[in-house]
């Protein structure tokens, strides 16, 4: 193609700065170092137009709201309506729950996320398990009963809820009966199964391990179709990226197996003959910020631009809205520290700032004793004020992807967006992530690329403040931590529980399980018996019970 | 006398209770290994009965506990039941998140070491070859 | 470790504590061997031991625990011996093959113990012969030996085992062709694991294709299993139990027999 000479002028004239500038650089900078980012990016001190050169505006980075959705999935976006302030919340027993939930709500939370104990993780009732491990993680929601109190006084009509309940999305189907009893119709629910991708949670275990994969696959799948047709204002999907990144996963690798995971769910869909244009809008997904600031940014902006691209061409929908990548983001307790804590407010502070900058649509932002304990209540105000003044102070929202257009970003983005791509060429190559998963190839990337990341940290390579470097003397007493549940309340929420199957309807509440039991044998869709056996009365550990009789208890695979 | 390099030291690396953070565990699994140890390396969710029949199956001189919730609070409860099995030489640590006031609790209850979050790798290994060499010196003391 | 007659009762009286203790002392310690074999002589032969071998990727582990799945549920007492490749450099091992045999180690007719092969040549560690010894006069119905990988240890767990199962993925094509003749003269039963996968059918026909062994009259079995569905384990369960000695003495690897099994 034929240049005008203005341009070929301009790039001679680049090249000529350029040098320029690099016989500078040469010659002032400090000790030759190298840098590398989390997913091996190696990058230069500087980028100019140069490394734009040739690239097309329209197809990769285009407009907000418009695809590829590179700078943005709605036009908007924070300039027109912010994120979403969703502080996950969850210790103790009901009414604590209650109780620190409306005071985030008055400090600024815009919508709720609750996470339970570790106990209904596991698919436990309270009168399951060892007492000292109640509500020490997150609160403790059994019944019907227990999620009214815990949601009382909360507008279900009018907030967004996040439920982090993996499979069999059993507080799903108790906030659902609770709203039947408000008489609150189900079409004006909204939320999210914050926690639903159980491949994300078979590899990294973050979550817990109820039932065996292939019956998990079909309960998601089920459950969406459930939500598609019964709950218009709910995501049943949130693909998850944060266990694997947590797990160690390097922020490409975390990007590719969500993205890899979030194609399997769509194929079971299609499969069972959903349209995609159907359930594509209510897929969500979930992801970690780390604090290196940059890289975070150019995986959401490569996410979005892939996933856009994925869901037209590989999905073949053709509803924009099928195409758009929502995401909530989670600042990233891993690298927070247990040494001088309060300097965590300024991680957060940087981690927050990234995820705003890619884009999010959701975020949670750590307490600083993240490393220490579940989030004392002041922490957790500090966590939502720095939501608060990075959206009201620094006027970080004024424009739409502000970053769009920096030679570094766009490159970056592409660079991650080929690391990304590579991994889900892997994941494609073992026949997609259930089979790799199963292989345990997931895990053995996870494994290679923590122990990576540890060595850099032993052997100082990078500095984690307070830890390999400033350190100081501390005394570990000094910082206040959340304490546990009073004993008195977790006994008396056992009696409670007691009281509730005893008042009950059993006949209902066994009916209904049977119901349950016989649908997961067949082809019915468990989640509507989910459902209706939460209505009659069942608790979160007897639907559990009977689903992992019926399809299997998950064994999980460790690789080392 | 027990010499160190007689034979490398044997060590569980566990999870009980309910927590399935194992990113912690499978590093120290794996640093171990490369610090010439035989591990037995488990899968979180451990029943506190099911460690301690594995800790005498394999015959582990070191049980590494990895917490990062608050699953240590079961950790007195696997000390009794140790000691209710008759196993008396193992040496238990735990690392993970461990508030300082529980700290005190398990030491109290029989835990050999807590390691917080930030030790490195070596130190923990190093801890662990000496405690397994502890191990060792005990059971030639014991009666077969 | 003092071998006397009260150790002995402890072992026979399958003390857990015990038996693990000795094979301890027999990794660690090669003077205890020989006391400790003579000990043990005249309460071995037995329990039914049966050498797992094949491949990495063909599922040893996991088809090791459905079969311990099966057994359990006909009765039966299994100790499972585990090796593990030792590290050449650092002389460490990860020894996870039990990982995979969660859902029955906590049963008390189960007792798993992972040996580190330390470098020892053959796929199995120096001692796991007398490991086995020590299971079988604690009294274990079956003692199932899983090694390392295939070739070399085909070959060492022959003399050690009286069923020889070689475990196979599907999907071999040419390498079926490669497989040391070694291999299959020593094997007694040969699996195609992960039978759900494609290729199967296939690997189990080419499998039952190669030559027998020399002067053996009847063909040995061919059997597909998928240990994550369960198929076929009952039916290798029943391959390894038909091979039990009909008769006291049959056996000629044992110095005597035991009376009918616990």
């Amino acid at each position: 193609m034929n240049k005008p000479d203005s341009a070929k002028l301009f790039e001679s004239e680049l090249e000529q700065a350029e040098q320029r500038w690099q016989d500078s650089y040469d010659a002032s900078a400090g000790a030759e170092k190298d840098s590398v980012n989390r997913s091996g990016i190696e990058i230069k001190p500087l980028y100019t137009p140069q490394d734009r050169a040739g690239k097309d505006f329209f197809s990769e980075i285009g407009f907000p709201g418009e695809y590829p959705n590179t700078r943005g999935i709605y036009a908007s976006m924070h300039r027109g309506r912010s994120w979403t302030q969703r502080q996950l919340i969850g210790w103790g027993v009901p009414e604590d729950y209650n109780a620190r939930l409306k005071d985030i709500l008055a400090h600024g939370g815009t919508a709720l996320s609750l996470i339970p104990c570790n106990s209904v993780y596991r698919g436990y009732d309270a009168d399951e398990v060892p007492p000292e491990l109640l509500g020490t993680c997150g609160v403790v929601v059994n019944s019907i009963e227990d999620m009214d109190i815990a949601l009382a006084d909360v507008p279900l009509d009018r907030i967004s809820c996040a439920l982090n309940d993996p499979s069999p999305f059993t507080l799903l189907a108790l906030l659902l009966a609770v709203a039947k009893r408000r008489a609150i119709p189900w079409s004006k629910i909204t939320g999210t199964s914050n926690q639903s991708d159980y491949l994300s949670h078979s590899v990294a275990n973050h979550m817990f391990f109820r039932l065996a994969l292939p019956g998990a696959r079909r309960v998601i799948t089920d459950h969406i179709e459930f939500a598609n047709e019964s709950l218009p204002g709910w995501n049943p999907l949130s693909v998850v990226g944060q266990h694997t990144q947590q797990a160690g996963a390097t922020p490409a690798e975390a990007m590719g197996f969500t993205l890899a995971a979030a194609l399997q769910y769509a194929e079971d869909c299609i499969a069972r003959g959903m349209d995609p244009d159907r359930f594509l809008p209510r897929f969500t997904f979930f992801f970690d910020i780390s604090i290196s600031f940059f890289e975070e940014i150019a995986k959401f902006r490569a996410g979005r631009r892939l996933w856009a691209r994925y869901a037209r061409e590989r999905l073949g929908a053709k509803d924009p809205k099928s195409w758009r990548f929502k995401f909530h983001g989670q600042t990233s307790g891993v690298d927070l520290t247990r040494q001088q804590p309060l300097n965590n407010i300024a991680r957060v502070t940087v981690q927050a700032m990234a995820g705003i900058f890619g884009g999010l649509q959701s975020l949670h932002t750590d307490g600083y004793d993240e490393a220490v304990s579940v989030p004392t209540a002041e922490a957790a105000r500090i966590a939502i004020a720095t939501q608060n003044i990075l959206r009201e102070e620094s006027q970080l929202t004024d424009v739409i992807d502000p970053l769009g257009g920096s030679y570094y970003v766009e490159t970056l983005t592409d660079q991650m967006e080929q690391q990304i791509e590579a991994v889900i060429a892997r994941i494609d190559a073992a026949g997609g992530m259930y089979k790799a998963v199963e292989k345990g190839l997931v895990q053995q990337m996870i494994g290679e690329s923590a122990m990576a990341h540890q060595s850099k940290i032993e052997s100082g390579a990078q500095t984690v403040v307070g830890v390999n470097a400033f350190r100081i003397e501390e005394d570990p007493y000094e910082y206040r931590s959340q304490p546990y549940p009073d004993p008195a309340s977790i006994a008396a929420q056992s009696a409670r529980l007691t009281a509730f199957k005893k008042n009950r309807s059993n006949a209902a509440t066994s009916h209904a399980l049977d119901d349950l039991a016989r649908a997961a044998q067949g082809t019915e869709n468990i989640m509507a018996h989910t459902v209706a056996a939460a209505d009659a009365g069942a608790t979160h550990g007897e639907i559990c019970a009977v689903l992992r009789r019926e399809l299997g208890f998950g064994q999980p695979l460790a690789v080392v | 006398m027990v010499t160190e390099g007689a034979h490398p030291p044997k060590v569980i690396v566990t999870k009980i209770g309910f927590d399935g953070h194992d990113r912690g565990s499978r590093l120290v699994a794996a640093f171990l290994r490369d610090a010439g140890m035989e591990v037995i390396y488990t899968p979180p969710w451990q029943e506190v009965a099911t460690v301690v029949k594995l800790a005498i199956e394999e015959d582990a001189e070191v049980i590494g506990i990895s917490s990062l919730a608050t699953d240590h609070l079961l950790v007195p409860r696997l000390m009794n039941a140790l000691r209710d099995a008759g196993v008396k030489d193992v040496q238990v640590i735990v690392g993970g998140i461990v508030p300082a006031r529980d700290e005190k609790l398990l030491l109290e209850a029989g835990v050999a070491r807590v390691f917080h979050p930030g030790t490195s790798l070596e130190e923990i290994a190093h801890e662990i070859r000496n405690l397994a060499m502890r191990a060792r010196a005990m059971r030639e003391k014991e009666t077969p | 470790m003092v071998i006397d007659a009260e150790w002995l009762q402890r072992i026979r009286a399958g003390d857990r504590r015990t038996i693990a203790r000795a094979i301890t002392s027999l990794e660690n310690d090669p003077a205890c061997t020989e006391g400790l074999r003579a000990a043990l002589a005249p309460y071995t032969g037995h329990a039914h031991v049966v050498g797992i071998t094949g491949p990495a990727g063909a599922g040893k582990s996991t088809l090791v625990n459905a079969l311990v799945g099966e057994f359990l549920r006909r009765g039966h007492s299994i100790a499972v011996v585990a090796v593990d490749p030792s590290s050449p450099f650092t002389g460490g091992a990860v020894l996870g093959d039990r990982i995979r045999m969660a859902e029955h180690q906590a049963h008390e007719r189960v007792f798993i113990r992972s040996l580190a092969a330390r470098g020892h040549a053959g796929g199995l560690s120096r001692t796991t012969a007398q490991v086995v010894d020590v299971l079988d006069a604690a009294g274990f119905d079956l003692v199932l030996v899983e090694t390392v990988g295939a070739g070399q240890s085909d070959v060492a767990i022959a003399k050690l085992a009286r069923t020889r199962v070689v475990v196979y993925p599907p999907g071999l094509g040419d390498e079926i062709q490669a497989l040391k003749a070694g291999v299959l003269e020593i094997a007694d039963i040969l699996v195609v694991n992960k039978s759900d996968l494609p290729g199967a059918d296939r690997t189990a026909r080419d499998l039952r294709a190669m030559p027998a062994r020399r002067g053996e009259r009847t063909r040995r079995a061919v059997l597909k299993t998928a240990s994550t569905t369960g198929d076929g384990v009952a039916q290798l369960a029943n391959a390894i139990m038909e091979r039990e000695p009909r008769n006291p003495g049959e056996d000629s690897d044992a110095i005597t027999m035991q009376s009918p099994p616990r």
